[in-house]
């Protein structure tokens, strides 16, 4: 078992025909991730990797009963893809462009809300459930299959992570790219929860890092989880940002910085990682 | 993207919300003509993007066109929070009997558009935030939600405008509901909104705050004169080369140059090099997917800096490949030459790649590898920024 992508997913492409899209689709199948079918208007019938190409995501839902979209297409055509897939029944959907408007994304957030779907990034460097599928950018390299769980913000912590969680032999269930644009599709409680309910799942880790307010919001379902989580958060020693206008400070306090973070987590019982290699010691003496 | 006080006053007027009459000048000479054609008192506003303009002097007044020159020679001269004042907008002096606070924010958290009010507005806005938060009202919206007028009388009623003039007040809250909606912006305040002494409601001051990545649905603002700006104060010279080049890059203390991937690596090398005693000596960030000639540019950056002893670099190969790293950093050794010793550890996608490119590039010119210490996965990242941090010992 896995959260939010197995071996049983039925996987699109969003941009399929594009040069990132092409691309990464060929090294997601090469992983063995279950592609069945792609989308580019004005494209279809052709295929790609001898995957299907379809004008719609409508017609890769009736054809092949896909679950879940990898989008790579410019920002500014992510919207409107997005909704189109979460319409047709689609019930995963992840943004691997980055610098989609904020308004867009809200309102895809909103959208998927209405249709019980899940939207990762935008930004994401994708999801893998290693052994089962790799959706996105993330080099295989990195994660082998195994019993801890990780979400983060940023690619490529979640890399190192998986990295010391394979060299010490932890490896992962599902690793989940969040997303670094500003604001995103989905949050990390409601991963974690994810991850509190997936049997395999023994652990996780959360990578944080400096700005917004995502980490500290985190503790509320922290606290109430069973199983051990591992925080770390980057950016400790960076010099204090600029702050814009008063009514983010008015909404947001004194939130955001690393320090507020690392509080937040550890009173919500967080185990807090300094080091990438803090991560093994942390779940060995939790009996992970 | 922030706006200058005066672009947001444009806005504001295209949206109907009442601004005080003004004009732009550019050097003391304009300001003096401009102060004649006023004929009344005067307040210089120097434009600048950033806060506490007034407690740094960046505000004067001026009662006749010569003491208006003068001062604006002042203000000309002034930096306000590191920014020069290249710009002053003059306005007619208002005489205020009040000052009140409205603004509208993205809670990002929620995914909501607040807005916010409060009838006890200027510059101590936070400070009445933290010490009375039940004195601000705050109205959530989802994304799609409409203003609806009676939404504006209640923002009235709490700004505590008398009956006859509700409406008045309540459509500037709704219009700037729209004016924020319309232009994708993530802050919009009116910070004071004045009610002057003949009994006028006028927004004193703008501070806008756009989302760049929806700059693009918004071509009028270019005709409005409004493009892309760089909003640091003061920069270094290597942060204005880095800027020109596009990199994001700070300065920091320390002597140890870093080279890292995307940004969430870039922030936590930092920590890592911090944990081992070390000092970085900068903040950058590759971006997805590089070219070789950015990532030839990033480490110019870093062995041109005199301040930096050791060069620690590690790519983790994800959007961005490993054989494509190597290219850059050959073309680097080659273009330019590595005169800092620099470790360097890659993985990830095409990692394997990468290290033979180098080790080939090392058989056909040793010399141009002499400074350079490069590992593939087998190594930790925590041993590299280590070794870095020895490097910059043993140089120092």
């Amino acid at each position: 078992m896995a959260i939010l992508v197995g071996k049983k997913s039925k996987i699109i492409v969003q941009g399929i025909t594009g040069g990132a899209g092409s691309f990464h689709t060929k090294r997601m199948l090469k992983y063995g991730t279950k592609i069945v079918a792609g989308t580019s208007p004005g494209k279809g019938g052709q295929k790609v990797e001898n995957v299907p190409v379809y004008d719609t995501v409508n017609e890769c839902v009736e054809n092949h009963d896909a679950d879940v979209s990898v989008i790579f297409l410019p920002a500014r055509f992510v919207m409107d893809a997005a909704i189109e897939a979460i319409h047709a029944g689609v019930k995963l959907v992840v943004v691997i462009p980055e610098h989609i408007p904020i308004k867009d994304m809200m309102v895809v957030r909103k959208e998927a809300q209405k249709y019980g779907a899940r939207v990762l990034g935008g930004n994401t460097a994708g999801i893998i459930s290693p052994g089962e599928a790799n959706l996105g950018i993330m080099p295989d390299i990195a994660f082998s299959p195994g019993r801890v769980g990780t979400v983060s913000r940023s690619g490529s912590l979640t890399y190192y992570v998986a990295d010391t969680l394979t060299r010490t032999g932890y490896g992962e269930t599902t690793c989940v790219g969040l997303g670094g644009d500003p604001v995103l599709g989905s949050t990390f409680n409601e991963i974690l929860e994810l991850f509190e309910q997936d049997e395999k799942t023994r652990a996780v880790v959360l990578v944080g890092e400096i700005g917004g307010v995502y980490e500290e919001l985190a503790g509320e379902t922290i606290s109430k989880m069973k199983k051990p989580v591992v925080a770390m958060v980057g950016g400790l020693t960076a010099p204090p940002g600029k702050q814009m206008g008063h009514a983010g400070a008015i909404v947001e306090g004194g939130l955001g910085t690393a320090q507020s973070k690392v509080k937040a987590l550890e009173e919500s019982g967080a185990h807090i990682a300094r080091m990438f290699w803090d991560i093994p010691k942390i779940l060995e003496g939790q009996g992970v | 993207m922030r706006l200058y006080e005066h672009e947001g006053k444009d806005l504001f007027s295209k949206y109907k919300i009442p601004v005080p009459q003004g004009r732009l000048a550019k050097s003391a000479e304009e300001v003096f003509e401009l102060a004649g054609e006023f004929n009344k008192p005067i307040v210089l506003k120097s434009q600048v993007l950033t806060g506490g303009r007034g407690k740094a002097g960046g505000v004067k007044f001026g009662s006749d066109p010569q003491e208006a020159k003068s001062e604006a020679e002042g203000l000309f001269d002034l930096k306000v929070g590191g920014f020069p004042v290249e710009k002053i907008l003059i306005e007619e002096k208002l005489k205020i009997e009040k000052e009140l606070y409205l603004g509208i924010t993205l809670d990002r958290a929620n995914y909501k558009i607040v807005i916010l009010v409060c009838a006890e507005g200027g510059v101590e806005i936070e400070e009445v935030a933290r010490r009375d938060p039940q004195k601000i009202l705050k109205l959530s919206f989802d994304i799609d939600e409409k203003f609806y007028q009676f939404q504006g009388l209640v923002i009235a009623k709490w700004l505590e405008v008398n009956s006859p003039q509700l409406r008045e007040v309540g459509a500037i809250a709704g219009n700037l509901f729209r004016l924020f909606k319309d232009y994708d912006a993530k802050l919009m305040e009116i910070n004071p909104l004045v009610l002057t002494s003949d009994g006028k409601y006028i927004a004193a001051d703008s501070r806008i705050s756009l989302d760049d990545d929806a700059l693009f649905r918004h071509p009028d603002l270019k005709e409005m004169g409004i493009e892309k700006r760089h909003e640091e104060g003061e920069l270094t010279p290597r942060e204005i080369q880095a800027r020109e080049r596009d990199i994001p890059y700070l300065d920091l203390e320390g002597d140890i140059g870093m080279f890292p991937g995307g940004a969430g690596f870039g922030i936590m090398g930092n920590d890592f090099i911090s944990y081992f005693d070390g000092k970085p000596a900068n903040f950058m960030d590759s971006g997805g997917g590089p070219t070789p000639e950015r990532l030839a540019n990033m480490l110019v950056l870093l062995d041109e800096n005199p301040k930096v002893k050791a060069i620690f670099a590690a790519r983790f190969g994800g959007i961005s490949r490993c054989d494509d790293f190597a290219k850059g950093v050959i073309k680097f050794l080659k273009e330019h030459g590595l005169s800092k010793p620099m470790v360097m550890r890659m993985t990830g996608n095409m990692w394997q790649e990468g290290v033979r490119m180098f080790e080939e590039a090392r058989k056909e010119n040793p010399k141009l590898f002499e400074k350079l210490e490069f590992h593939g996965i087998e190594v930790p990242i925590e041993e590299i920024a280590k070794k870095a941090v020895e490097l910059a010992k043993e140089a120092g």
